[in-house]
């Protein structure tokens, strides 16, 4: 009954809206006739009756207006009548508006792209059911002594230990396994042309136990696993771009390192596996072939089912329902802690003990620890953006609200609520803000693809719910706090002031003119906060691409191979000779080598090696050392320089001599009387040692960023760092060329091919191309950062140079007085300049420490340069300034030109 | 004119009420209605009656239709509904209590020791 008077009320109000107001307007101008004709019947005349009647019942306006917002849905329609008077204001003022738009994109998008970024990266879960129960298993002490490691040695398992802890079945209803067929990618072959493709072999229950939907076929089960069936599931994104999304797939051959796969399975979408930042192609069963060994290991070292000792398995549990962390934990511990001991026998008690830890599966695995805090100082640096951009928008609507006082206070006197003009402003905040927020989610859409592209990423920076609703929020919290800004200047219009005169109060001049300095002043602090960042990040990028590598990076053509055919050593040094053979005919090709570990991958052989028998004593950091298996000519293709002695030749190799060479700081570390040639490194056993040769000058080995560190150069056709037979890896093949190393490409790929059609070129490129990935993220997070700095002098110098223009188009008549009492042109010019350089003073004063302490967190971040960087903090505080001088020179040059006669008629 | 008191806040609406559940009236005379039952002690700003008729129309204690005035002139007269008459019985009791406790509370003498 009420409800139904109510929706009556209001759909009179909303739908016969003129009816109702005509309707309104006669019953009120009935009441007064009525009331005029009793004031008649005691005697006044009609006109002074009407006049009476009137006076006595009040403002009609003003109670029509209450009545109009007693009426049902009223809200609604004042809301919208704001919401048209607000967009009329608006295309009013296309300048304005445009530009408030445009401010509030840049700031809404910049926020969102860094945000989906942090959120793929740190806090989305998989795309799984039930994610909150998927854990990593991880070793946060690293595997035990005397284990064999992969390179991940926190998240990697024994074989025993997988198959103990997967029997555990109170703590996880299921435990799957996961292991890279390769350290990078592994060869590919779909028809005649061989290519990479990222391939993972996985446990039985992987696609069943994590529930990964499957867009066409099925996934393993457990009889897969037992019997390393060869079938294959592809990704749904490289079923889309290899198999160009044919239904047909399922059921055609994949040939992985040449052994056929039958495709059973297509992945559903948005499922991209397990291994961080990247996406998996490629889903085989766990195999036993040699040829098939994961981490793309030669078999004669360590094999998956053959060698207890190799922890090479990654591990990713799905919690029983109902099941917490610490109640799986208590399950596993003690199985976990037996099963560690299969293969290595006794523990060295002195050793740290083996742990095992349950970690969410969220955000990007491993990435979290890499990318924490560069992520959430991005955010914080973005935040600043968007706080910048605000307080722009907040000043303009600020001074044009200021402008409309006299509007205000007429609408006050005729009867607007003091609500009704804080919905109005509101309204009309929320355009510019809905549109803002609008263009700069198109903005985050094509910036963060861009972000992901640019970071390296595979998987691409999902912009999901959690990246919408945060784009809302801050959306809305603009919305308000635009609303509110100016309300308050709204609501000071004294009614009936603004109908006598057009003049304001001094008084409340003056306060906003102090408000409108802490804005500048604070957003000249922030902009000073992300410059001294962006500088430092920036001067860190320099000193990375500055570094001397200690080899000659341009000329120089790298990429990987995987001889499938060639099983032995022996094959395998034959199809190298070959190849280097075949590649030093190339015409461009000015000399060619083979080595195990690409420079500047990030991959490298760590031991500690006996020097003349003896094993050295001491930690890792006191003794370790590096290695790497190298081919004939490799000091001279990289233009390391030789110190001593000689390099390994063509006849060394083709002898399998056990000769090595070592670095400089080898040299010194370990023989401090000088010469090393003619000693012996490697193992204890006679038959494990190379004989010192040579000794090259220290050079990069896995990135730009890195410290010298002890190296030894073992010939690849002689054991290498294994100091076994059986050990030759597969090589990466260095050419110096004489001309540009890219332009070569096609043609060693057609020499490659005609040597062997199964080997794909893996990941060419030039070295210098290969070090510069080496700091993707400093280069990433200087360019990010450099950015924002140029967006926040951008809106700093767009507002300071509004509000100062505007005022100085206020002062004209008092400039004006001044020139004609005779103040120069130079002091006037003075006066404008100096009350923007007193902000900025203010500025820098306080922004000063600020950012210092800023610094401070982004220590992690800088490379070679320490937090308090003098040149920094004098190019983050000369930039604001030069910033400051320019756009306040503009309106002091005009306020500076005014002709007093001119101002003066004015007024 | 007497002396004429200023109406509690809240009052409004239940004057009108008692006054509409009288006869149908339009607004002038409510007004005029209000003045008469309360012998011309209570003052209703002639203006603010409009409001309140339109709330309570809203909240569907009144509803109102078109009508002739006693003096042939088209006007908006305004009766109760069902639950006006709820309500106006209600609010009724409710302001008869609070009459006889606040008699009590101010006729309440000193106790003298």
């Amino acid at each position: 009954m009420r409800f139904a008077a109510y929706l009556k009320s209001a759909g009179e109000n909303l739908f016969g809206r003129s009816r109702a107001d005509y309707e309104l307007h006669e019953e009120l101008a009935q009441h007064i006739r009525a009331r005029a004709e009793v004031l008649r019947t005691s005697g006044l005349s009609d006109a002074e009756a009407e006049r009476r009647a009137r006076i006595e019942f009040g403002s009609t306006e003003k109670f029509k207006e209450e009545c109009r917002e007693e009426r049902g849905g009223s809200w609604l329609e004042t809301f919208w009548s704001d919401l048209r008077f607000g967009l009329r204001m608006l295309r009013k003022n296309p300048g304005f508006t445009v530009i408030a738009i445009f401010t509030i994109a840049l700031g809404i998008g910049a926020n969102t792209a860094v945000f989906s970024a942090m959120n793929t990266v740190l806090l989305r879960s998989l795309p799984l059911p039930h994610p909150e129960q998927l854990v990593h298993l991880i070793l946060p002490n690293n595997q035990p002594a005397g284990a064999w490691n992969t390179g991940d040695g926190d998240t990697s398992f024994s074989e025993p230990v997988f198959e103990e802890l997967r029997k555990q079945k109170e703590a996880f209803s299921d435990l799957m396994a996961y292991l890279p067929l390769s350290e990078s990618k592994a060869a590919v072959r779909l028809d005649d042309e061989p290519e990479e493709a990222e391939v993972d072999m996985v446990s039985g229950n992987f696609f069943s136990g994590l529930g990964v939907r499957f867009a066409r076929g099925q996934g393993f089960t457990m009889d897969d696993e037992l019997r390393h069936t060869q079938v294959a599931v592809v990704s749904y994104s490289y079923w889309k771009a290899r198999l160009a999304g044919n239904p047909g797939a399922v059921g055609r051959t994949i040939y992985v390192k040449s052994v056929p796969f039958t495709v059973i399975g297509v992945s559903g979408d948005g499922f991209f596996g397990l291994e961080p930042g990247f996406s998996t192609d490629i889903w085989i069963p766990l195999q036993n072939r040699e040829d098939l060994n994961p981490w793309g290991n030669p078999p004669t070292i360590n094999t998956l089912y053959g060698s207890p000792k190799w922890w090479c398995i990654k591990l990713i549990g799905r919690l029983q329902p109902g099941i917490t962390k610490a109640q799986a934990m208590a399950k596993l511990d003690p199985v976990f802690q037996r099963a560690a001991l299969i293969g290595l026998g006794t523990l060295d008690p002195k050793a740290p003990k083996p742990l095992l830890a349950l970690r969410d599966a969220k955000g990007i695995e491993g990435a979290d620890s890499v990318y924490d805090q560069p992520i959430k100082i991005l955010m914080a640096m973005v935040g600043l953006v968007l706080a910048i951009a605000c307080g722009n928008v907040a000043m303009l609507l600020v001074a044009r609200n200021a402008a409309r006082q006299r509007e205000f206070s007429l609408r006050m006197t005729l009867g607007a609520g003091r609500r009704r003009i804080l919905v109005q402003l509101l309204a009309e905040s929320l355009l510019p803000v809905v549109s803002g927020g609008l263009l700069g989610w198109i903005f985050a859409r094509v910036s963060s693809e861009a972000l992901a592209a640019w970071s390296g990423m595979e998987v691409p920076f999902s912009l999901d719910e959690n990246v919408l609703l945060f784009t809302l929020l801050i959306s809305v919290a603009c919305a308000v706090a635009f609303g509110v800004a100016p309300l308050r200047s709204a609501m000071r219009a004294p009614s009936g002031l603004g109908v006598k005169s057009a003049n304001l109060g001094g008084n409340s001049e003056r306060k906003g003119r102090w408000a409108g300095r802490l804005v500048i002043a604070g957003q000249m602090c922030l902009c000073l906060m992300l410059l001294v960042g962006a500088g430092l990040l920036v001067r860190s990028l320099r000193r990375y691409e500055t570094l001397p590598l200690g080899l000659r990076p341009d000329g120089v053509l790298v990429f990987g191979t995987s001889p499938m055919s060639a099983r032995t050593d022996q094959e395998k040094y034959v199809f190298y000779e070959k190849l280097l053979d075949r590649m030093r005919a190339v015409p461009g090709v000015e000399s060619a080598t083979v080595v195990e570990n690409r420079p500047g991958s990030g991959w490298s052989n760590n031991n500690t090696f006996a020097i003349d028998g003896a094993t050295p004593n001491g930690s890792f950091k006191e003794v370790g050392m590096r290695a790497n298996d190298v081919g004939p000519d490799f000091f001279h293709v990289l233009g390391i320089p030789i110190l001593l002695g000689r390099e390994i030749s063509d006849a060394d190799c083709r002898q399998h001599l056990k000769v090595a060479v070592v670095n400089e700081t080898l040299t010194k570390r370990f023989f401090p009387k000088g010469d090393p040639l003619g000693h012996m490194i490697g193992g204890e056993k006679p038959g494990e040692m190379s004989t010192i040769i040579g000794v090259a000058a220290d050079s990069k080995y896995t990135r730009v960023g890195e410290e010298p560190i002890p190296m030894v150069y073992f010939n690849y056709s002689a054991g290498g760092s294994y100091s076994t037979v059986g050990s030759i890896s597969d090589m990466h093949v260095e050419l110096h060329t004489t001309g540009d190393p890219e332009a070569l490409v096609p043609s060693v790929r057609a020499v490659l091919k005609e040597l062997d059609p199964n080997v794909p070129m893996q990941k060419p490129m030039t070295q210098r191309a290969q070090f510069d990935e080496s700091y993707s993220e400093a280069r990433l997070f200087a360019r990010l950062a450099m950015f924002f700095g140029i967006i926040a002098i951008l809106l700093v110098a767009t507002g300071l140079y509004g509000t100062l223009a505007y005022r100085v188009s206020k002062r004209t008549p008092e400039i004006g007085v001044r020139m004609a009492m005779g103040a120069q042109r130079v002091q006037v010019l003075r006066m404008v300049l100096r009350e923007s350089l007193v902000i900025t003073g203010i500025a820098v004063l306080v922004g000063l420490p600020l950012a210092f302490g800023g610094a401070q967190l982004m220590r992690s971040m800088l490379f070679g340069v320490v937090p308090g960087d003098c040149a920094s903090f004098a190019g983050a505080v000369v930039g604001i300034t030069l910033v400051v001088l320019v756009s306040s020179l503009i309106p002091a040059r005009r306020a500076a030109s005014v002709d007093p006669m001119v101002a003066l008629r004015y007024e | 004119m007497g002396e004429q008191a200023q109406l509690l806040p809240g009052t409004l609406d239940l004057l009108i009420l008692k006054a509409v559940s009288l006869g149908p009236l339009h607004g002038y005379g409510a007004l005029l209605r209000i003045e008469q039952i309360s012998g011309k002690a209570l003052l209703v700003e002639q203006g603010a009656l409009y409001p309140a008729l339109f709330r309570l129309v809203r909240q569907g204690l009144l509803k109102a239709s078109w009508g002739t005035s006693e003096n042939n002139r088209r006007a908006k007269f305004y009766e109760l509904t069902a639950a006006g008459k709820r309500r106006l019985r209600q609010e009724a009791e409710d302001w008869k209590r609070l009459v006889a406790a606040m008699t009590s509370v101010l006729g309440a003498e000193p106790e003298e020791a």
